[in-house]
């Protein structure tokens, strides 16, 4: 499991961000991550709360956004995998081995260029700063 | 108070990926070829690093960073064969990343170097996120591990430059088919170079000897 360290990564980059905005608090960290990415959110959040212990962003909350694997073919296919699909087909495989079988190009049926879904994107922060009047 | 939203749009990985960039230039500069073998432990990437060690050493100058969690196990058995070897012991973590390989490539005379063997911590998840700024990425996985290993762990296998599937000659005792673990890889990735071994079978680690060896030569001649 790397989400220590990538929760230190995030956490120092949060607070570099909001000191150089002059910020009091930090209310909200969004995250965007890939569905390939080995990333798991419910570690990454408990590991940056944990790192976040206090300091100003002690109460912040962490907000993830999960970004669906994206695709490229040789035959001209781009497109997204359709997640709502990969449910209901397929309930007795994990996840991830769903994602495996979908990575196949859905005109050609040929395996297809993986474009998107292993990032891992800081955001956005919502920081709160003093009043300057 | 007054609340602000901060864009930040930093993306973690390609952070990595930058250091990892900055890396393969300066092993370019030096025209030495770099291997990042990846593999879950006991899948034989030491012993098939060693053979490559033993077989072209005489040839190439070699030096070998070995990733580990804690102990320097790997590590002294390189540096038994005499070559520079680098331990990094990555503490709680599970992958090489490209910050450690950059610290390590400091401690390496580059310009007596043909070849870097990368040895990765052992397990087939993490070090998929991380490139090293290695040329050639290797993933090992031996039949013990099962037949189903392979699906169960598919972006190393989309990710990677060469499959090795090691210790084929007790895949019948294990009760393994290392043609279907063949098979699923090249369904996974079909363009990738899958190559059977065994430690008994000197013909298998010629194979697998021959494809190291290839790229430092090419490396050579850019
Ligand atoms: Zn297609």
């Amino acid at each position: 499991m790397h989400e220590f360290s990538i929760a230190c990564e995030i956490f120092e980059q949060v607070m570099t961000t909001a000191k150089e905005h002059g910020a009091t608090e930090v209310k909200h960290v969004t995250l965007q991550m890939g569905r390939l990415s080995h990333t798991n959110p419910e570690q990454l959040s408990f590991c940056f709360k944990v790192l976040s212990e206090e300091s100003i962003a002690e109460n912040a909350d962490f907000i993830v956004e999960m970004i669906p694997p994206s695709l490229e073919c040789e035959c001209g296919y781009t497109g997204t995998v359709d997640e709502e699909k990969i449910r209901e087909n397929c309930e007795f495989k994990s996840e991830l081995l769903a994602y495996a079988a979908v990575m196949e190009c859905p005109i050609c049926g040929k395996p297809a260029q993986i474009t998107g879904g292993r990032e891992l994107i800081i955001k956005s922060i919502e920081i709160e700063t003093e009043d300057q009047n | 108070m007054l609340m602000h939203v901060i864009d930040m749009g930093h993306d973690v990985y390609k952070a990595n990926d930058k250091v990892a960039e900055k890396n393969k230039k300066k092993l370019d500069k030096y025209q030495v070829f770099s291997v990042n073998v990846m593999g879950a432990i006991g899948s034989g990437k030491t012993t098939l690093i060693e053979e490559v060690i033993r077989q072209l050493k005489d040839k190439y100058k070699i030096a070998v960073i070995a990733g580990d969690v804690i102990a320097e196990m790997d590590s002294s058995r390189f540096r038994k064969l005499d070559v520079p070897t680098i331990p990094v012991n990555t503490g709680k973590e599970c992958h090489l990343d490209a910050k450690l390989v950059e610290k390590a490539l400091d401690e390496i005379d580059l310009n007596n170097t043909d070849l870097l063997l990368i040895e990765n911590v052992g397990n087939l998840i993490c070090p998929v996120d991380f490139k090293l700024g290695e040329h050639l990425r290797v993933v090992i996985v031996s039949v013990t591990e099962g037949d189903d290993i392979i699906l169960k762990h598919p972006m190393i296998f989309k990710t990677s430059d060469l499959a090795v599937i090691n210790k084929v000659d007790i895949a019948h005792a294990v009760d393994v088919d290392a043609e279907k673990m063949r098979d699923d890889i090249l369904s996974l990735n079909p363009n990738v170079p899958v190559i059977l071994t065994s430690k008994h079978d000197w013909e298998s680690l010629e194979t697998w000897i021959s494809f190291i060896e290839l790229g430092v030569k090419e490396s050579q001649n850019r």
